[in-house]
């Protein structure tokens, strides 16, 4: 039966083109958007390897303060480390989490090379993120002294660059710096939110020295007020005169990193979700215009021993027969993805958003025709006949 | 082969009731050609459609081959039309998407049977009308007389026992008229039991027997 279906569809493809490239394009943005959804759900389920409720950020500028940064910034860290309300705090570069700024670098150990996030933070940085160390240790105030930089790797990394072997205490280079020698490996490192990659990423051990960390993340104790806040800010801000400080809440800056991977992933879904109604209404005219063109052949059929059962089943599976014709179309463009490592993703997440798309156009296909194609074996063979 | 007993058949509608069929009384034996003559609007195409088992008679009784079918549901009938009948219209109902061997092969489809058998049965059929030459045409690049010749083989490439023909000749000139007469002989002299419904009294001449309607009722 199929293969007969095959042959009609096929004989008469010119009638059917449109539907065809509709299906096709709905497919191709589908697939797009499957995607996105399995690449965005991949990364969700994943930890993303540190707490950020009760933490604020506290972003320093200087303006055009630029004498003796460093101490200063030295100061504002003790001040904010030494408030009861706080439990702990750290310092590091701008790109602290769930900001919008990035700094990366390429390392290389042997003959491996790979791209990789870098945070310079300090030995509380883990304490205060609450950061789950797999291998090794923390960097502390004796590492200052080393001949090479400490650092400390998260998982992604050590797969990147050392597969199995052990890292710790192994030197590589960097881009930007002679040698780092590893100390520690955290677990999971997901700096742009739930819904990022867990990217490599390195945590140097900063000096203290160049001002450069004006960014301080501070846990605070469960109960805390905007109270505290207020007061934090004026101490602050009369300690680092002419300086802005800025306070945000790290739960706050989450929802705006969620934001700005959901909002792309919601517009191509309206995309998709408009195509895929024009598709079904499509199929609906289709199939009407068909069942009423064809009544003579329904009768027909009828008589030589189709039950209403086959005659439904020959609708929906014509219905499928298109759907399969540019879905082929689809899948040679698709495959093309995986083959070709297009955005250096997951070949996995390729298949899945093939599989997925495939699977929603059937179903939309099938819900559409299975009305129609039910009026259709309703149709009185005698009736019919007699019309013609 | 086929016993009517006592079938009516009404049409209704909300502000008038047909009577299409009244009292009919027939019993067709296996091997007999039967033709049914009588003026427009008699009932003929209702008392075949009745026989074919694609409209339910108002009352009265069906029997196909010994089997009651009054409670038959619609699988069963269609199994029923699929196996032991066969049907020629006199449009010749013929699907224009599909080539010659693919509108033959279509009673098939609707029965466990392999592409190969199907296509073996089809071309068998063609040949006994004449056409295995025009296998891969479609209807619309074929005569009326040749069109009628592949509705012949769509009806007997599931060798049913029974053949209905519903004015097969009606829409052809003479000569052609003739040459499916002699083909629906020919598959009678093999066996198969042939009801036609034709306005040709010289057609249903040659036919072993007549049954004559008017307004519904079986006058002969």
């Amino acid at each position: 039966m199929i293969r007969h279906l095959i042959k009609l569809i096929w004989n008469k493809k010119r009638s059917h083109t449109l539907l065809i490239v509709e299906i096709l394009a709905s497919f191709l943005v589908l697939f797009g958007v499957m995607s996105l959804v399995t690449y965005n759900m991949g990364n969700y389920l994943k930890p993303i390897g540190f707490e950020y409720e009760k933490i604020w950020t506290i972003n320093f500028s200087s303006n055009q303060d630029t004498t003796d940064v460093a101490g200063k910034m030295n100061l504002l860290y003790r001040k904010v480390a030494g408030y009861n309300e706080v439990e702990s705090a750290t310092r590091m570069s701008g790109n602290s989490p769930f900001s919008f700024s990035n700094s990366n670098t390429g390392i290389s150990y042997k003959k491996t090379h790979t791209m990789s996030d870098i945070y310079n933070t300090d030995e509380h940085f883990a304490k205060t993120l609450g950061l789950n160390l797999i291998q090794g240790k923390w960097y502390g105030r004796e590492d200052r002294v080393a001949k090479n930089t400490p650092v400390v790797i998260n998982r992604a990394t050590r797969d990147a660059l050392f597969g199995t072997e052990n890292p710790v205490g192994k030197v590589f280079d960097s881009e930007n710096e002679d040698k780092w020698r590893i100390v520690g490996v955290v677990d999971y490192f997901k700096g742009k939110g739930e819904y990022t990659a867990d990217k490599p990423a390195i945590f140097v051990l900063m000096d203290g020295k160049s001002g450069w960390e004006k960014t301080i993340l501070a846990k605070v104790k469960p109960g805390t007020d905007a109270n505290f806040e207020a007061k934090m800010i004026r101490e602050l801000g009369a300690m680092a005169k002419d300086w802005t400080v800025e306070v945000t809440y790290m739960s706050d800056q989450r929802v705006n990193q969620h934001n700005f991977s959901l909002v792309p992933m919601i517009i191509f879904l309206i995309i998709s979700v408009f195509l895929l109604i024009n598709v079904a209404m499509g199929l609906f005219g289709i199939l009407n215009l068909n069942i009423a063109r064809r009544r003579e052949e329904i009768g027909v059929r009828r008589a030589l021993g189709a039950t209403e059962g086959s005659i439904k089943s020959q609708f929906v599976g014509e219905m499928w027969v298109i759907a399969a014709f540019g879905i082929f179309i689809g899948l040679l463009f698709a495959v093309q993805f995986p083959i070709m490592s297009i955005f250096d993703l997951d070949p996995v997440i390729y298949i899945i958003a093939i599989l997925l798309s495939v699977f929603i156009i059937f179903l939309i296909v099938t819900l559409c025709s299975y009305y129609p194609s039910r009026q259709a074996a309703k149709i009185q063979p005698a009736m019919a006949l007699h019309e013609e | 082969m086929i016993k009517l007993t006592n079938i009516e058949k009404v049409y209704r509608t909300s502000t008038i009731e047909t009577l299409a069929l009244n009292n009919i009384n027939i019993d067709i034996k296996k091997g007999d050609f039967v033709s049914i003559m009588g003026p427009s609007g008699c009932g003929k195409s209702t008392l075949l459609n009745v026989m074919g088992l694609l409209d339910e008679p108002s009352s009265g009784s069906v029997e196909i081959g010994g089997q009651q079918v009054g409670k038959y549901r619609d699988k069963e009938l269609a199994h029923l039309r699929n196996q032991k009948i066969g049907f020629i219209f006199q449009s010749f109902h013929l699907i224009n998407d599909l080539s010659v061997i693919d509108n033959v092969e279509i009673p098939l489809l609707y029965r466990p049977s392999t592409n190969k058998s199907r296509r073996d049965a089809a071309r068998e059929a063609l040949e006994k009308v004449g056409l295995s030459n025009r296998m891969k045409h479609f209807p619309t690049q074929l005569s009326g007389g040749q069109k009628q010749r592949v509705a012949i083989a769509r009806a007997i490439v599931g060798n049913p026992e029974i053949i209905l023909a519903d004015e097969p000749t009606g829409n052809l000139d003479s000569a052609m008229g003739n040459e499916i007469l002699n083909i629906l002989l020919q598959l009678n002299a093999e066996g198969s039991t042939i009801i036609m419904v034709t306005h040709d009294e010289s057609m249903a001449k040659k036919t072993h027997r007549l049954i004559r309607l008017f307004d519904g009722s079986q006058v002969s």
